[in-house]
Formats: structure tokens, C-alpha cells, sequence
């Protein structure tokens, strides 16, 4: 009698908590590996998932003479909808597998898409839908759409995501997640930064020149995510250490005279805010920190000797200063706050700040900012004089 | 049916942070912003001295339960009503905690089941560890249970070190202010800490003291643990994306990425979330029942945790259907005058009482 009763109950549970109605078997799931958003006619929006194809990665990449790296590892699926998540219901319906997005690595948002939408859209998917990690990494794409990105191969990774996802953590540049743009778009003194992707065409080998997408430059965005300019690659190489988002690592600067030049290797770039009062408004200094070994030098300057040491060291602060204030001013002309002086501000003149956050990217215009460089030149590497 | 001060301490503890990881950070955030830590604060703090306050009771009657203790000190028929309130705290506690546990699972990995078959695998489970083995059973679960789940809690916030920045909490107050603080530690102190269970509980302790040193120390226990993932949450999402969240502790760990390698732990943390629910389902259905035996005088609360588990889940799917149900959580009249009256002002009545009691009979 007991065990008649127990069966039941026991056969219920065991298809409850096998979790039989939700079966789902990996050779079931389609994972996307990045995502790109686009702009569509009559304003809605495209989206367009990379999706790996499972059979095509077991084994080294090109078997065969590169039959299967012909095959492309991975497939670009696109559909456009009122939001984001009607479109991905709309690719969803076209595929045999469940689309899984926990794992992407990319999110690629075309420039067009950004100054013709509110961008601001997207993170409502983002953030209420739990299948979102907020780990991918956002990138804006410029000159072509953001799908053309997907489609790319890439020479060296299987998938271009993976790609420029691996390019931004190589180079340093560790904080462009989805995560920290939502952030970013909350606060009010500070505006996002976002690294810019950019069709190069590379050639690669003798035959051919493939096309391939790579980091060119990054994107300073407003408050209401509209992109206000475009950094060039040595404005962004300051752009970004200023802004406390990670560096690159290689410097090089013309010595005085203009004849040879000097290459260094940096290591522990740090950046500080200071704030303080002058007059009614505020005065912010922005200090840039690193050690820097020196690996490369065509000048005529013996390094051995303790007096160029020092020189170099003086001299290569005041270029970076230069070299960095006009960066500052150029955004400073752009409006946006890309480096959280206002969230400095906000932090250590709280009340100042309260009448202030309403306009803070005209504010921030006039705002006297100085940047200044601390480098310190600890190693000139294995060679005194010049290796002739 | 004993329960040593051990158990108790991992009962409490497991409750409270069960309660604790659910609403109170976001109601907090909502109100006071950055300075929602210092609201955490104020409320933890409060409801510690709740729980002190429940303990000086309980030792006062330390031989009744909360019904024959408010039957003796105020008198059968307020007695009675009041005790038909906690009854009514605790099912609504329990209608909550297994309805938001099930939705929770539809949302984020169940889609397609159906959410009275979540249902019923909790409900039985907990009905089954009741029935079987009372109180002793479920403290014996709490004691395999609690060790795990208090550490990989504690351990949870210290996982994302590369995304914290705690200068995120600055400036502290001159956003907010005064009132809105009080008004965040206000709204979200009746959700943090479970100290109304241990009326019921500490009639079932063995040793009285380290009792109440266990129940002291599981409330601090998870309070701190409050506190820190109130900072941990600031920290790594700013006070404006933390306000926007309804399941703050999940979303945490939804943000963990271990070297760009160890990701997506959640799938860890549910059934870890699930076990808590259970300890805390089961003491809140072994309380009513037991208590619901004593206040209408039918012996066998075994059967009344069966028929209470019937309603239970009648009241669930029921309430299910509605949506207003969800949210009566921000309701005033609850968070207003029902909480605080069950937390501080009856407590604090029958401490009076009680102590009155005793210098009479002193001086007789």
C-alpha cells in the first residue's frame, strides 16, 4: 500500500527534476559568438549573430589545405525587428538549434546605428534578460555595417569576435564591457569611450590582400550615447590611458634636435584626478604614472651616461605632456567626459556638483584641465651607447 | 524534540541570509543610493537589536512557545489574535519566498516547465522532511546544509575583484541625505533578518545560553554578510544600475569571470539558493504547524503541516495569477504598521508585560 503510493510520487519527481521539459542537449544549442547591431529601414533594427558551427572547429584550423578555413567555422545570421529581441526571434524561427547567447564575446553596434538611434534601447535586453552576460565586449564599427564585421575571417582566429576580443586584451585594454557601458551611460560625470572597429584591407600574403577587421581608433559618445568624434590612433593611445581603461604599451617619441628617435616599453600606467577649487569653478590635473624601459634608440645620446638618463626622462615627460594636453583639449572641445573628472568632482564637491550635472558635457568644455606626465625612466635596456 | 545552540545558529543564519539576499538590497538602493550601505546598516542594526529583544522574551518564558507565552501574558482571547498575526506573517512569508523561488527558476533556466511542478517538488520536500522528522530533522539539514551555503555566500563577493571599485559608494551622504537614508533602511529592515522564527525555536533549545549565543551569532552572521554584498553589488555596478535590479545577488553572479575562464558560476549558486529555501520553507511550515496545533488544541500538528501544505499551495498557484500579489511587498500598510509591529512593537510588549510579572512576584 505504502509503496504503491510512493511509486507515483517518485515518477513525478523523477520527470521534474531531470528537468525533462526543459531538455536541451548541447548538439542542440547554436552559440553566438558576437552580435552586431545595425540600423534598418524605417527605423528598426538589424541584428546579425555570429554563430559557430561546431563541426567545422574540431581539428586544426586549416586541414586540408585550408579547405575548412574556406568553409568559414562559422555562419552570419541577420534579421531586423522593431527590438532587439524580435529580431533574434526572427533568426531563431530560421535555425535548427537554440541560439545561446551566455557565451558572447563581441557586440558590435555600427556607428549609424548610434547617432540615429537611441542607443540606450539596447540595454534593456541586456540587463532584463538573464541570458546576457554583460561581459561582451562593445565595439563601435565604423564606414560599413556592423554586420559586414561579422562576416569577416580573420587571418589568424577562427572567429572575428573572438578576434577583437583577444586584440583589446592583448593590448590592455580590459574595460569595454557591456557591463561597463551601462555604467558608464548611468553616471552622470563620466561618458563612455568605446574602441572602434575598422575594415583594413591587409595584404596578407603575396597573392592576395584579404580584408580584415581591426582596432582603428575610439569612439567618444555623449550622454545620450551619440558619438561626438573619432580618436586617431595616437590620440586614442592617450585617450585611453587617461581615461584609466587600461594602455598600450609602446611609446615613441623624436629626440630634441629632430634627428633620430626614442622607443620605450611602459609598464604600470596608472593615471590620478585631482581636483581643486580656483575661483568659482573647479580646476582638475590629471596625472599619468608608468616606468618605462627603453627598447629602442637611434639617437646619438650614450645612455650609459647618467646625464642623458635624466634628460631623456625630463624630456619625454614634457613631449607626453604636450602630446596628451592636446588630446585633453580636443575632447574638451567635443564636450564629453570621457576620463570621470565629473565623477571626480561629483565624488569630492558633492554639492558643487548638485547644480552642476544637468549640463556637465557643456561644462566640461571650459573646464580647465591640466594633464601632467610622471614617467620614470628606470631601465635603458641591455645596451649603453647606440649598437651601431 | 532538542535543538542545540549549533543548529540554531545555522537555522537562523540560513533564513535570514535567505531573506536577506532577495529584496532588501534593491529597496535600499532605490531609496538612498550610494549610501544604501549606511541603510543596510541602520536596518541590520535594528533588527540585531530585534533579535535581542525576541531573546530577552524568550528567556523570560524560556519553558512556552510563543503561543502559550502571549496566552499567559496577555490573556487567552488578545493572546490568540495576537498570535493569528505572526501566523499570517509567517504563511505570507513562506507564499513569497516559494512563489518568487519558482518563478525565479521559470525565468532563468526552466522555461518551459511548468511553474506548479517546481512547486511541487519544493512543497513536498519540505512537507516530507517535516512529517518525518519535525524540527530535528529539518536542524539536522540545516547543519549539513549551512556550513556550504554560508561559505560560498561569503565567498561569492569576493569573486569579482577586477570589476570593484569601491570609490563607486562616494560621495557619502551629500547625495542623499538624512531621510532618505532612514527612509531606505525603513522600507527595506523588514526584509532582512528573520527574527520572529526564534519565538517559536528557542522553546526547543537545549541549553538556553549557548542557544541564544547561537541565534546572536547566525543573526550577526548573515547581517555582515548583508552589509557586504550591499558593498560588493555598489561596487561593481554603481548605485543606478544596482536600483534597477530585481534578483541583485544572482545578477552578481551572473558578473564573475574568474581569469576569462571560470563564468557563469550561477548555475552553482541556484541549487545552493534552492537548499536555503528549503531550511527556511521547512522551519516557517514546522512553526505554523506546531504553533496552529497549540493555538486551536488538535494534538497531531503532523497532520495539520499536511493540510496547511494543501493550502499553502492552493494560496500559491491562486495568488500566482495575480500579479498585484508580487509586489505587495512595497505595500505601506505591510511595511509600515504590519512589520514593525510584529518585529519591535509586540516583542516589546511582551518584555514589558513580562517583566512586570516578574517584580510582582518578586514582591509577593
Amino acid at each position: 500500500m505504502r509503496f504503491l503510493l510512493l511509486l507515483p510520487c517518485c515518477l513525478l519527481a523523477s520527470i521534474a527534476l531531470s528537468a525533462c521539459t526543459d531538455f536541451v542537449e548541447p548538439n542542440q544549442l547554436a552559440f553566438v559568438m558576437g552580435t552586431a547591431v545595425d540600423r534598418a529601414e524605417g527605423g528598426l533594427i538589424e541584428v546579425s549573430d555570429q554563430i559557430v558551427i561546431p563541426s567545422q572547429l574540431s581539428g586544426p584550423p586549416n586541414r586540408g589545405g585550408g579547405s575548412s578555413g574556406d568553409a568559414g567555422s562559422s555562419i552570419v545570421m541577420s534579421a531586423t525587428g522593431r527590438d532587439v529581441f524580435e529580431a533574434s526571434e526572427k533568426i531563431q524561427r530560421k535555425m535548427s538549434r537554440r541560439l545561446m547567447t551566455s557565451h558572447r564575446i563581441m557586440l558590435a553596434v555600427s556607428e549609424a546605428f548610434f547617432n540615429e538611434n537611441d542607443a540606450g534601447k539596447l540595454f534593456d535586453k541586456l540587463g532584463r534578460d538573464p541570458a546576457n552576460n554583460m561581459r561582451d565586449m562593445t565595439i563601435v564599427v565604423r564606414g560599413g555595417s556592423a554586420k559586414e564585421i561579422l562576416m569577416l575571417r580573420h587571418p589568424l582566429e577562427r572567429l572575428t569576435s573572438i578576434a577583437a576580443g583577444k586584440e583589446l586584451q592583448i593590448n590592455g585594454l580590459t574595460k569595454f564591457s557591456s557591463r561597463q557601458l551601462i555604467l558608464e551611460h548611468y553616471t552622470d560625470g563620466l561618458r563612455p569611450l568605446l574602441p572602434v572597429l575598422q575594415i583594413e584591407k591587409v595584404r596578407t600574403s603575396s597573392k592576395e590582400s584579404t580584408p580584415f577587421a581591426a582596432l582603428s581608433g575610439f569612439a567618444v559618445l555623449n550622454k545620450q550615447l551619440r558619438i561626438k568624434g573619432v580618436l586617431d590612433e595616437n590620440e586614442s593611445a592617450a585617450a585611453v590611458w587617461m581615461s584609466g581603461k587600461g594602455a598600450y604599451q609602446g611609446l615613441t617619441i623624436p629626440w630634441k634636435n629632430g634627428k633620430g628617435l626614442l622607443s620605450f616599453r611602459l609598464v604600470h600606467l596608472k593615471r590620478t584626478i585631482r581636483t581643486r577649487s580656483c575661483g568659482d569653478s573647479k580646476c582638475a590635473e590629471l596625472e599619468v604614472k608608468a616606468q618605462a624601459y627603453l627598447v629602442e634608440n637611434t639617437t646619438s645620446l650614450d645612455m650609459s651616461q647618467i646625464r642623458n638618463m635624466t634628460d631623456t626622462e625630463r624630456y619625454m615627460n614634457a613631449e607626453i605632456q604636450r602630446d596628451f594636453q592636446r588630446t585633453m583639449n580636443k575632447i574638451q572641445q567635443w564636450g564629453p567626459d570621457i576620463f570621470g573628472i565629473g565623477e571626480h568632482l561629483h565624488r569630492h564637491y558633492p554639492y558643487w556638483w548638485k547644480s552642476r550635472q544637468h549640463d556637465w558635457d557643456e561644462r566640461f568644455k571650459t573646464l580647465d584641465v591640466t594633464v601632467k606626465a610622471d614617467i620614470s625612466l628606470i631601465s635603458i635596456g641591455s645596451s649603453g651607447g647606440q649598437m651601431k | 524534540m532538542k535543538l542545540s545552540g549549533y543548529q540554531l545558529f545555522w537555522m537562523t543564519s540560513i533564513s535570514s541570509m535567505i531573506m536577506f539576499s532577495y529584496i532588501p538590497i534593491t529597496l535600499a538602493v532605490n531609496e538612498a543610493h550610494q549610501d544604501a550601505w549606511i541603510s543596510i546598516l541602520l536596518g541590520g542594526g535594528l533588527m540585531m537589536g530585534v533579535t535581542w529583544m525576541a531573546l530577552r522574551v524568550c528567556m523570560q518564558n524560556r519553558d512556552k512557545t510563543l503561543v502559550r507565552m502571549t496566552k499567559d501574558l496577555l490573556g487567552t482571547m488578545l493572546g490568540k489574535i495576537v498570535v493569528a498575526a505572526y501566523f499570517a506573517h509567517w504563511f505570507l512569508q513562506m507564499s513569497m519566498t516559494v512563489k518568487d523561488m519558482a518563478n525565479f527558476q521559470n525565468l532563468v533556466m526552466l522555461h518551459n516547465t511548468p511553474m506548479p511542478a517546481v512547486l511541487l517538488c519544493m512543497l513536498f520536500l519540505v512537507f516530507y522532511a517535516v512529517y518525518k522528522g519535525g524540527i530535528t530533522a529539518v536542524s539536522r539539514c540545516a547543519e549539513v546544509i549551512g556550513p556550504i551555503f554560508i561559505l560560498i555566500l561569503y565567498v561569492q563577493l569576493f569573486l569579482n575583484p577586477q570589476e570593484m571599485d569601491l570609490k563607486r559608494i562616494l560621495p557619502v551622504y551629500a547625495d542623499s541625505g538624512w531621510l532618505q537614508i532612514v527612509m531606505g533602511a525603513f522600507s527595506a529592515f523588514n526584509y532582512m533578518l528573520d527574527p520572529t522564527i526564534i519565538l517559536m525555536l528557542f522553546f526547543f533549545a537545549e541549553n538556553k545560553r549557548t542557544a541564544s549565543r547561537g541565534i546572536l551569532w547566525g543573526t550577526a552572521v548573515s547581517a555582515g554578510w548583508g552589509l557586504l554584498a550591499t558593498f560588493a553589488m555598489l561596487a561593481v555596478t554603481g548605485p543606478d544600475m544596482a536600483a534597477k535590479m530585481v534578483v541583485p545577488v544572482y545578477s552578481l553572479t551572473k558578473m564573475v569571470s574568474i581569469l576569462n575562464f571560470i563564468q557563469n558560476i550561477d548555475v552553482f549558486y541556484i541549487p545552493l539558493w534552492l537548499l536555503g529555501a528549503f531550511i527556511k520553507l521547512a522551519i516557517c511550515l514546522f512553526i505554523l504547524s506546531y504553533g496552529l496545533s497549540e493555538w486551536s488544541g488538535y494534538r497531531n500538528w503532523r497532520r495539520i503541516a499536511g493540510l496547511l501544505t494543501v493550502v499553502w499551495l492552493g494560496y500559491v498557484l491562486y495568488s500566482a495569477q495575480i500579479v498585484q500579489f508580487s509586489y505587495m511587498f512595497r505595500n505601506i500598510w505591510l511595511t509600515g504598521v504590519f512589520y514593525p509591529a510584529l518585529y519591535i512593537a509586540i516583542p516589546l510588549l511582551l518584555w514589558i508585560v513580562g517583566s512586570i510579572r516578574k517584580r510582582q512576584q518578586a514582591a509577593n
